[in-house]
């Protein structure tokens, strides 16, 4: 999993930010930017302006809703739930960006020319996991993304999927039979 | 390849390496705000889209208001009768029906009816049963069971409707699942699709599709054991739960545990002490191995991210 140094979001935080104030909106900003637009980026088949404009539509929408959080869910699970639809409607309305190999966008993003051996060996596993991340259908990419980079539980996945918790089980497990079958396939040719 | 039953791994992914968003994002969010733009909808119709749609939008607004003024603005749920006379309230139902917040639906020995739960599901109300609908929202929906047997059927999000009883609450995770109370208020939920957690005063079990879970007047849920698990087993959990059945029950559980009764052993981590986890947490390890990462000092410590953590590994094998 990603370790990360999650700045503890309160929920003077979430007020100040239901208050208008930028600061507060600043730091929950910074304490999600990296891992939603990761996911964005992922799910963009390491497209960067798909996936910079994810992100932004992301964090306009939760300053825009942020008076519709009642709390009554963990403030993460609310967030990730704006990014699953965030990232099924950007898809949606640019089917033809959606439809780009993951090959030639992710060789323009990961790969490093002139980068140390060990870079370069990181490098070329992050490109073939990208790659058999990115033929993967949407509804089996996203489960994984949530589950690697925040960890969230089934419970948690399954409110910011909009889907019972079994379809998650279930959705997670096909998608890593998936992504293993995919990167042996890649790895072998 | 992954066999089946082999537990899945997030490994691969573990190559993915997080992205740094670039500063030029924030810019453009402040630029936003500072503009007082609003984020892009779920559809974007072009000019020759909109006007017609929106003509469409409006007469479905209007007949929606009348619908709802003539109909009134109470939730209330449909009912349709399968078989009988069920009753809502003292009223009998005859084809269909509506049961308002408050009113209890009632079956006899040979009526049966099932209500449509708002747009997310069904239950099946079986005969000699009385159900109490407590709330009608679409943020919660909940039942109260007070006699008899239901059978719910619900594709929905966790957490948005429930059943009350007497001894626990079934919270629903997405599932389908058969739940009873007897005169005596004690009862028993059996899962056939998805998870339920049957919650009541902080004690939580966590039910998987293909287990059942009996519930006692006073006492709460018990300890969830897969149908499919032996008898000597199934009647020392009993015995363990409700019948002061102590350490010979104990024994007889992880001397009849399979690896799928690690589901069984999971929820016994957390309702014994001191040896007796240790017990416990040896014989699941026996079974199971404890993922990597894993540290088992926190596991005997309840450390509540790492029980569910095992506990979703697990799941895998339940």
């Amino acid at each position: 999993m990603v370790s990360l140094n999650r700045r503890e979001i309160t929920d003077d935080t979430i007020d100040a930010c239901r208050r208008g104030d930028r600061e507060a909106f600043r730091a929950l900003y910074d304490a999600y930017k990296d891992k939603v637009y990761s996911i964005c980026f992922y799910y963009f088949h390491g497209d960067s302006a798909a996936a910079a404009d994810g992100t932004q539509q992301v964090f306009l929408k939760l300053i825009t809703n942020i008076g519709q959080f009642r709390g009554t869910a963990d403030f993460s699970t609310w967030l990730y739930r704006l990014v699953t639809n965030t990232c099924v409607d950007e898809a949606r309305l640019t089917r033809a960006r959606d439809a780009r190999t993951a090959k030639e966008v992710v060789l323009d993003s990961l790969a490093r020319p002139g980068s140390q051996e060990e870079d370069l060996v990181r490098a070329e596993r992050a490109r073939s996991v990208q790659e058999a991340l990115s033929a993967l259908p949407s509804k089996f990419r996203l489960p994984l993304l949530l589950r690697y980079f925040d960890d969230l539980s089934y419970e948690e996945m399954a409110v910011a999927l909009g889907c019972s918790m079994g379809t998650v089980a279930s959705r997670l497990s096909r998608g890593h039979r998936m992504l293993a079958s995919k990167l042996e396939a890649l790895r072998g040719s | 390849m992954l066999r089946k039953h082999q537990l899945p791994s997030d490994e691969p992914l573990r190559d993915l390496p997080l992205v740094e968003a670039p500063d030029s994002i924030w810019i453009s969010l402040e630029n936003a705000l500072d503009a007082g733009e609003k984020p892009r909808g779920r559809h974007r119709f072009g000019f020759p889209i909109w006007q017609p749609a929106l003509v469409v939008a409006s007469l479905v607004v209007v007949a929606g208001v009348y619908w709802r003024s003539i109909r009134g603005t109470e939730p209330q749920w449909n009912v349709d009768r399968l078989a009988g006379i069920p009753s809502i309230g003292s009223e009998p139902i005859d084809r269909t029906g509506r049961m308002k917040e408050g009113q209890w639906l009632e079956t006899d020995a040979s009526s049966r009816a099932v209500i449509h739960v708002g747009t997310i599901g069904t239950v099946q109300v079986d005969s000699n049963t009385r159900v109490r609908l407590v709330t009608a929202r679409s943020t919660e929906h909940r039942l109260a069971l007070a006699r008899g047997r239901i059978m719910a059927s619900v594709t929905a999000p966790p957490r948005l409707f429930f059943v009350n009883t007497a001894s626990s609450t079934a919270v629903d995770l997405g599932c389908a699942y058969t739940m009873q109370i007897d005169d005596a208020e004690n009862g028993s939920l059996q899962v056939t699709l998805g998870w339920v957690s049957l919650e009541w005063s902080g004690r939580k079990s966590l039910v998987p599709a293909g287990a059942s879970c009996q519930t006692r007047h006073k006492l709460g849920p018990g300890t969830p054991v897969f149908d499919d698990a032996a008898g000597s087993l199934k009647r020392a959990v009993t015995a363990f739960d409700f019948e002061k059945g102590g350490l010979s029950a104990l024994d007889t559980i992880l001397a009849a545990s399979r690896v799928r009764d690690t589901l069984t052993l999971w929820h016994l981590l957390a309702r014994v002490d001191g040896n007796d986890r240790l017990r416990v947490y040896n014989r699941m390890i026996a079974l199971a191995p404890i993922p990597n990462g894993l540290v088992p000092a926190k596991v005997l410590q309840l450390d509540p991210q790492t029980l569910q953590r095992w506990r979703e590994e697990l799941a895998w094998k339940w």
